[in-house]
């Protein structure tokens, strides 16, 4: 068993970000059983290393990377979900230019509901999705995600900017086909 | 950012790390400074601003489920304690 002290020591460090490791499972899994079984495993992992744990390192993005090659080892591989945004034709392309006119100020947006906008992050092609998740949902820094996904800031800022337009775009359209705003007559 | 004139191209390539707070005090001066002089980029930034509220308030939907939770909590009691380093 394990000593109270080592597990007090856990519950207080790592377990206050559970639901984060959730959430984050969830959209990149896109599946509340494998999302459940992938968080179960990632505090487990984290259990297990966490005498390696310093005092001082940042907790959540520590979890969200052993959560993340979690993810890449065991799920990726089975790839039932394709992307359906085409991301890459988001260069120069902004949503504002369409809407400036008829609703600068993005009102909108209000009227999609939930559920949408996150059918609209999933469609996103995994590296953009896992950007746009754990910035906009989750709130972490570009220099927090830039570990969790190891690449460089400038990486997640380009990943960012994409994904973000193209979650614009998606949301856009929907707006468009639900009536909450005219597209703009081309 | 050296260069002396701060133009729409310079604020736009900067948006969102001035919208997501990740510039320096003297970058997000200068692409303040260029807001107030510039309505177009001002709108531009004030919409993008209100997509970003839009994202963020759907943030805290989900949670891991009590079930989950307790089968976490199971699992971290039967353990044995994890190696030393």
């Amino acid at each position: 068993m394990a000593t109270d002290a080592t597990r007090a020591d856990f519950e207080r460090e790592a377990l206050p970000h559970l639901d984060t490791v959730y959430r984050v499972a969830l959209r990149l899994s896109g599946d509340s059983t494998r999302a459940d079984d992938l968080t179960q495993e990632t505090m487990l992992k984290a259990f297990r290393a966490w005498p390696t744990f310093r005092e001082g390192t940042n907790a959540r993005a520590w979890l969200l990377t052993i959560l993340r090659n979690q993810f890449i080892n065991e799920y990726r591989r089975d790839r039932s979900r394709g992307p359906t945004v085409d991301v890459m034709e988001m260069e120069g392309y902004t949503v504002f230019k369409d809407v400036q006119e008829a609703d600068p100020e993005g009102r909108f947006f209000d009227q999609i509901v939930d559920e949408r906008v996150l059918e609209a992050i999933d469609a996103l092609p995994e590296e953009f999705r896992e950007a746009v998740v754990l910035s906009d949902l989750e709130g972490l820094s570009y220099a927090e995600i830039a570990e969790v996904v190891g690449v460089p800031v400038g990486t997640i800022k380009s990943r960012l900017y994409r994904g973000r337009q193209a979650l614009q775009k998606t949301l856009f359209n929907h707006a468009v086909e639900m009536g909450y705003i005219r597209g703009r007559s081309r | 950012m050296s260069d002396p004139v701060f133009d729409c191209r310079a604020a736009v390539d900067h948006l969102y790390d001035y919208l997501d707070g990740e510039l320096t005090t003297a970058d997000a001066d200068l692409v303040r400074a260029h807001l107030e002089a510039c309505a177009h980029c001002f709108r531009f930034f004030d919409f993008e601003a209100a997509f970003l509220r839009f994202i963020e308030a759907r943030r805290r939907g989900e949670h891991a489920s009590p079930e989950l939770r307790r089968r976490i909590l199971d699992q971290l009691l039967s353990e044995g304690d994890p190696p030393a380093p």
